[in-house]
């Protein structure tokens, strides 16, 4: 049944449903532009997912993962170029000589101790040698 | 020589003592850790994107004090 409304006795029903439909119509395309949007960005957001590789990311290494992420968020916060930043360098760099440096070092030491040792000991033995041969060139002397 | 003898054996009952009680705090050292891991492989998303914005927090705070 139609309404007044509908179908008004004017005439001037038709323009408005033409008027009506056009926006149905643009609105339909608005929403397939959306869907398509959508869709997109999410396609977008998948490859991005795959080319970091989350998952398999932090299966394999959980921790560090975790870390570069605060890595990023200090660097987002701008705390590059700050004191904190220094003093955290600094002390990476301390602990990194220790643990690099320091092995060499002991190595190197211990290789001189060994030489000296050797050399003290080769030292010692061709000393008491000429200590004999004196004793022994004494004892023979008449 | 006794006081030595006394020394040796106070270590020794120290040791008993608390050997128990490292090898307790180990374990539950470890359990958290094993525990945090599964957490962190569950939630991936979760954790990267809580950790960013730990470290965002930090950096605002440097750069504050800087």
């Amino acid at each position: 049944m139609e309404t007044r409304a509908d179908n008004p006795p004017n005439g001037r029903a038709a323009p408005e449903s033409a008027t009506a439909k056009k926006l149905g119509k643009q609105m339909e395309k608005v929403g397939h532009t959306a869907e398509q949007v959508w869709d997109r960005t999410r396609e977008s957001f998948s490859d991005f997912g795959d080319t970091i590789d989350l998952k398999g990311r932090v299966s394999r290494n959980p921790y560090g993962t975790v870390a570069a992420a605060i890595g990023i968020g200090y660097v987002l916060g701008g705390g590059l170029f700050t004191p904190l930043t220094s003093r955290i360098v600094r002390l990476g760099v301390r602990i990194g000589l220790r643990l690099a440096v320091l092995p060499l070092l002991k190595q190197e030491m211990a290789e001189i101790v060994d030489s000296l040792e050797e050399d003290v000991g080769g030292g010692r033995g061709e000393a008491k040698g000429q200590a004999s041969k004196r004793t022994r060139t004494r004892g023979e002397e008449p | 020589m006794e006081m030595t003898d006394k020394i040796e054996e106070t270590a020794r009952e120290i040791g008993a003592r608390v050997r128990p009680q490292i090898e307790e705090a180990r374990k539950r050292v470890s359990s958290m850790n094993d525990s945090a891991i599964a957490y962190i492989k569950e939630n991936p998303g979760k954790c990267v994107v809580g950790a960013i914005a730990v470290g965002y927090l930090i950096g605002k705070l440097a750069s504050r004090r800087g």
